[in-house]
């Protein structure tokens, strides 16, 4: 089995983290030792920290030119065999797109870490936002996977980013941390486990790296330097690497490939909490720092004696539709909150036959409890 | 029932009032809290105003940022104007900079007016302290943190130049505190 438990590099017990700095330290538990990036608020703490920690556990830091040349190394990286991962904000992350596309098709498992700000463009730096979700899923042309988490607090900073690199070493698949301005400055109580449990890519000497007849799909990842005959092109490839350009067997088992080895495995990747939700005729779904707001209103308003509950969504991509759609039979209306103009309430309403009401945000503020109260009330 | 302090320092840029929150939120931590702190300051890095919110609490917090404040430091008028009426009422707190602010008189708040710049200039001989005598006076006004948590958090978080003088500002703000409360 590639899954074991490793002692945490970090020593057991409380700190009190910022979101970006638990992040970084969840990447290195992980077995993260290979960092390159390009600075940009309001994530530029975790790129900071790892230029330290790094140094400490032996890995290595670059800064690079762009964010293009980031996620760039971070793909080289992984293929001579380390974890690797980059942080950034809405514009560093548009730049990456295409080569997130490119670690998709090659199957590069890396880690990058999106503290969403207020866009779009360069939008408002240092303001919040959570407007580059659908970007996660469809940044990059063509069908393809990723796995994309959302944490609510500094201690899913470092639990959702050791995941995020477990994620994408099990499935070979680009994975996606899709933090918030409001977490990621957010500075909290962490508690670290004295042992942390870490996957590593499959191996096997003399295998092909990109196909494999198993049910999981997910074949074993050779490294540069390791004596296997390798080649990585981001044109479609047969099982060894070999360019196919026009051969569409090739291509369809491919492209079928690296979407079923996700879809799959949706059940496992997916994880949801439920809150409150056992008699509930009105349901709250939401993610990120929203959801901390939307616990707040939800209890409120329990003790006001509204039949409220609230459904939080740890992994956005691939999407939770299942666990959606059975809340949705349960209650009479969703009520969506989000920082962007109801990027998820459009997921949602594809999964659901009950009303499904947006309500969006796009201030450069997080969306303040009273607010989502009063709403609420109205519904 | 979880129990939660709400206390916000406020302040024009320049003045420590982020690094009085970190200072407070990691005391906390220490103290076993559950501790969530923010910040918030203008583009600018001096003169524009700065806040800096930490909410104590027994048990997980659900909403991570304040709601309505148990206890406000204003270090200086802008921020007590803006700030003085979002303190609870009866039970709250506000501790404001003696030389800087004029408080109202109409708020059912109890106020503490803390020396602090003053103190800072002539006993402590450096105004940038007026933050961490403001902690002292803070800490021994409502034992929001334990003095052996504050005290490590300094060393922590402050440079060991400026150390010995952050611990005498932290002593000085518990003098003044002990003086006002009694």
């Amino acid at each position: 089995m590639p899954f074991r438990w490793v002692k945490s590099p970090f020593p057991k017990g409380t700190y009190y983290f910022s979101g970006n700095e638990a992040a970084a330290e969840g990447a290195i538990a992980a077995g993260c030792r290979f960092y390159a990036g390009y600075p940009i608020t309001p994530s530029s703490e975790l790129m900071e920290r790892m230029a330290v920690r790094l140094k400490e556990v032996g890995g290595v830091f670059i800064q690079m030119e762009d964010e293009i040349a980031s996620i760039s190394a971070v793909i080289g990286a992984s293929w001579a065999g380390a974890k690797a991962m980059t942080a950034t904000s809405g514009p560093g992350f548009s730049l990456m797109q295409e080569s997130i596309g490119y670690a998709a098709f090659t199957e590069t498992p890396g880690v990058i870490v999106d503290v969403q700000r207020a866009g779009p463009c360069t939008g408002q730096a240092t303001k919040v936002g959570s407007g580059d979700i659908m970007q996660a899923k469809w940044g990059s042309h063509g069908d393809y996977q990723v796995i994309a988490l959302s944490p609510w607090s500094s201690q899913e900073m470092y639990d959702l980013t050791l995941r995020a690199f477990n994620l994408s070493e099990q499935y070979r698949v680009p994975a996606m941390v899709m933090a918030d301005e409001a977490i990621g400055h957010l500075r909290e109580t962490i508690r670290v486990a004295p042992k942390v449990e870490v996957w590593d890519r499959k191996k096997k000497r003399g295998t092909a790296s990109f196909d494999i007849k198993e049910e999981d799909g997910v074949p074993p990842m050779a490294a540069f330097g390791e004596g296997e005959r390798l080649s990585v092109t981001g044109s479609t490839h047969d099982a060894y690497g070999f360019r196919k350009t026009d051969d569409p067997e090739v291509h369809a088992r491919l492209v079928g490939r690296i979407n079923k080895k996700i879809l799959n495995h949706k059940r496992s990747i997916i994880e949801t909490e439920d809150y409150l939700l056992e008699d509930a005729e009105i349901a709250v779904i939401a993610y990120g720092f929203t959801a901390r707001t939307s616990l707040y209103a939800v209890k409120r308003l329990r003790k006001e004696g509204k039949n409220i509950g609230m459904l939080r969504l740890k992994t956005l991509w691939p999407f939770p539709d299942e666990r959606v759609a059975e809340v949705g039979k349960k209650v009479n209306r969703i009520m969506v909150p989000e920082m962007n103009l109801g990027q998820v309430a459009g997921e949602i309403k594809k999964c659901v036959p009950c009303d499904v009401i947006s309500l969006t945000q796009t201030n450069g503020e997080v969306i303040e409890p009273e607010f989502l109260i009063e709403t609420l009330k109205k519904i | 029932m979880t129990e939660i302090k709400q206390v916000r320092l406020s302040g024009f840029g320049g003045q420590g009032v982020v690094l009085a929150g970190l200072l407070l939120g990691q005391a906390g931590v220490f103290d076993g809290k559950d501790i969530s702190g923010s910040n918030s300051y203008g583009a600018q890095a001096r003169g524009s105003g700065c806040k800096s919110e930490i909410v104590f609490s027994d048990g997980p917090v659900d909403f991570p940022h304040l709601t309505i404040a148990d206890i406000l430091i204003a270090m200086s008028q802008g921020a007590y104007n803006t700030y003085c009426t979002d303190v609870r009422e009866e039970s709250g707190l506000i501790l404001y900079d003696q030389g800087f602010v004029t408080p109202k008189d109409n708020l059912k708040v109890k106020h503490l007016g803390i020396p602090a710049t003053e103190v800072s200039v002539k006993r402590l001989k450096n105004r940038q302290v007026s933050n961490i005598v403001f902690v002292g006076a803070l800490i021994e006004a409502t034992r929001i943190v334990s003095p052996g948590a504050i005290r490590k958090a300094i060393s922590m978080h402050v440079s060991e130049r400026f150390r010995p003088l952050n611990l005498k500002a932290l002593r000085v703000g518990m003098e003044l505190g002990r003086e006002f409360n009694g």
